[in-house]
């Protein structure tokens, strides 16, 4: 049981990062990032091929935050200047457009058939405190996360892109630049979103281009909305719940026991969509709900 | 306000506190006798769920026929199942529920290769052995298998690779040519097929990769068709196998078409029309219909889903997955340890020994001390030193009408 929470924790603490990195740029920014995936894609490739390469695990890591965040600047430079919706449909068709890459370029990605045998830090631990060991990174690069979530939206710069979110106008006619602010905010949730990707790829040690669909940008946003966006909070306790229903609905079973085998695998993902559906309801703002405006 | 927010969080928490609590406490099952448990992972959801649902049934349908028959001696067997959603995160936390939670001994059925690479090395590191129907190379290399755990029953993309330039040479083809759905199984399948037929001194341009979920794949065929050749493989599935086919024909082409099995279904025939499919060339580690296993199987299989058997080869494989693993673990003994169970594995499936079809044959001529050789629904089941099954293909020719088999490639 041990192992498997330990499992449960590490996946958890990557989604809080990716709703962290979402955060930053929805919540606060008012960003709409629907390309989630193409940058957690980046992370995770860069990560796991420098590692294959024998590059050191610290330099992997950063150049998966890097990298990531240097894709998101001609993105960013694009369509950061106009309407909102354009950044959703660019970000979109960015993440299909990088998968169809990653499969074509077999040199570098081994195309579909996937890169196995990535390296993970404290292997050599052996399987139970290896395992805690890669929790506490994960949980360590969650915190680092927040703390700089903190730290910036605590600065005149946080104000300035939480005017941003709630009035760009009333920003631009005090002589602030939007579009600088919204490029910045942009590069640096695409930078966590990158690193949490590499922790994904040295955790799973297998990636290969189906890992990184839509699906998992929308968990994302079930995160950072059911938690409560522009929270910092909101977006690990978003993470949490979101884990909480995907991992405790196993267990349904075992207080279902008329239910057959089979039935439960759909009547499990079922009752995740019910779960998420009543929560919506019946707390819209979120776990940790935005302080009315 | 504020206060009451706090309160209602604090509630939902509480509350998801205990749910995570009384999770913790069902899913931990305390028995002081040690039975043997198997994790059924199977694509019950995603992509595979054409499959996956009649692979779980059969897992579940074996062991109860397992149990009819006595059992293994001094091992009761108990089975968990659990949904891999087709994809390698949900299946990596399924697979560690299981190992962690149910304490498995083994997992099997996992479908897609991506699933099962990411599985494998948390099987590995458990010591649970890993059944599998994925075709990836990589599942059966030193690196990835070091332990001799996992066990492959699926044709692997270099038998099948083979079986097309095999059928190549029984056709005396002259120019090849082949075509690929865009995923790791279809490249790799003709890429192999691609090596074998160039090593018999043939030629192939390019595989044509194509994507899936077109509507039209006429400027893929034409790039296939460019250099005329008189033999094609197209290595996909249904949908877009039916939509090439259809196109080759009113292109009026002349090549013989070889397909894999599994591209086609009976909605094909109905679709396409016997005109079009005429001369078409099936290829497949067909179910062995006349085996006494594929009956016994094909029975079960129709009472539990209404299908025949023959329309889920992977559940024909899981239905073996199960004898085979039962008949080791009963050839075995009952203190032995997945490493010990492993290595018998091939003891029971392959020859020498004597043939059985079921687990309650093998079990009463392991108790009298004989050596056995099961032969299964999928095929005779034996397995190479790297543990990949050598399937049995059976070449079929579609005529007036109706799949006729013609030879079978062995």
């Amino acid at each position: 049981m041990q192992g498997y929470l330990t499992a449960v924790g590490t996946v958890g603490g990557i989604y809080a990062l990716l709703a962290l990195g979402l955060n930053l740029q929805y919540g606060f920014t008012g960003l709409i990032n629907f390309g989630v995936v193409a940058f957690y894609a980046v992370g995770a490739y860069t990560s796991a091929l420098l590692a294959l390469r024998g590059v050191p695990f610290v330099l992997d890591f950063a150049a998966a935050a890097v990298l990531a965040a240097l894709f998101a600047w001609p993105l960013g430079v694009m369509c950061l200047r106009l309407r909102d919706d354009y950044l959703a449909i660019v970000t979109l068709a960015f993440a299909e457009i990088l998968r169809t890459v990653i499969v074509s370029e077999e040199w570098l990605t081994n195309g579909t058939r996937g890169i196995p045998g990535i390296p993970r830090p404290f292997s050599g631990l052996g399987a139970a405190a290896g395992g805690f060991a890669y929790l506490a990174l994960v949980l360590a690069a969650m915190l680092a996360g927040v703390s700089l979530t903190v730290r910036l939206v605590g600065s005149p710069f946080g104000r300035l892109i939480q005017a941003i979110r709630d009035d760009e106008d009333a920003v631009r006619s005090v002589g602030k630049s939007p579009a600088r602010c919204k490029l910045v905010v942009f590069m640096i949730g695409a930078g966590l979103t990158g690193l949490a990707g590499a922790l994904y790829a040295h955790y799973l040690t297998y990636i290969s281009p189906d890992q990184f669909v839509p699906l998992l940008t929308f968990y994302v946003w079930i995160a950072v909305i059911m938690g409560g966006a522009g929270r910092v909070g909101g977006a690990i306790a978003g993470a949490a719940l979101l884990t909480l229903f995907l991992e405790g609905s196993r267990f349904l079973r075992d207080v279902l026991p008329f239910v057959s085998e089979v039935q439960m695998a759909s009547l499990r993902l079922a009752a995740i969509g019910l779960m998420l559906i009543l929560f919506t309801l019946y707390r819209p703002q979120g776990l940790l709900g935005r302080v009315a405006r | 306000m504020p206060v009451r927010k706090w309160m209602l969080t604090r509630r939902v928490l509480g509350q998801a506190g205990a749910a995570t609590a009384l999770a913790a406490v069902v899913g931990r099952p305390a028995r002081a006798d040690r039975p043997y448990r198997i994790g059924a992972l199977n694509p019950i959801t995603g992509a595979g769920s054409t499959y996956g649902s009649g692979m779980q049934k059969t897992i579940l349908f074996a062991l109860e026929e397992v149990k009819r028959a006595g059992g293994v001696d001094g091992r009761p067997i108990e089975v968990y199942a659990e949904d891999t959603q087709t994809s390698p995160d949900a299946a990596v936390l399924a697979a560690r529920k299981l190992i962690d939670a149910n304490k498995v001994d083994a997992i099997i059925g996992t479908w897609s290769s991506s699933v099962s690479l990411a599985v494998l090395p948390i099987t590995n590191e458990a010591n649970c052995l890993l059944l599998h129907t994925s075709s990836a190379p990589a599942l059966s290399t030193p690196a990835q298998n070091p332990k001799h755990l996992a066990w492959r029953f699926q044709a692997a993309s270099h038998q099948i690779g083979d079986a097309y330039a095999a059928i190549a040479a029984h056709e005396k083809a002259s120019r090849a040519a082949a075509m690929a759905f865009n995923n790791d199984v279809q490249i790799a399948s003709v890429g192999f097929f691609r090596s074998a037929w160039e090593k018999a001194g043939g030629k192939l341009p390019n595989p044509v990769v194509y994507e899936p979920n077109r509507t039209s794949y006429a400027a893929e065929l034409q790039q296939a068709l460019s250099e005329k050749p008189d033999f094609l493989v197209v290595s996909g599935y249904v949908p877009d196998t039916s939509i090439i086919l259809r196109e080759a024909y009113e292109a009026g082409n002349t090549a013989k078409i070889v397909i894999p099995g599994w591209a086609m279904g009976p909605a094909t025939v109905k679709a396409l029309g016997a005109e079009v499919l005429e001369g078409l060339i099936v290829v497949d580690a067909v179910p062995d219909a006349g085996s006494a296993a594929f009956k016994t199987f094909d029975a079960a299989y129709r009472a539990a889903t209404g299908n025949p058997g023959s329309s889920n080869i992977y559940a024909a494989m899981c239905y073996d997955m199960v004898a085979v693993l039962t008949l080791a673990m009963q050839k075995a003994g009952p203190s032995a340890d997945n490493a010990a169970i492993a290595q018998v594995i091939p003891e029971v499936a392959n020859p020498p020994g004597q043939a059985v079809s079921s687990f309650a044959e093998g079990r009463k001529l392991l108790q009298a001390g004989q050596k056995i050789n099961y032969e299964g629904a999928s095929g005779p089941i034996d397995f190479d030193e790297r543990g990949d099954v050598t399937p049995v293909f059976g070449v079929s020719v579609f005529h007036d009408g109706k799949l006729e088999q013609r030879y079978l490639l062995k």
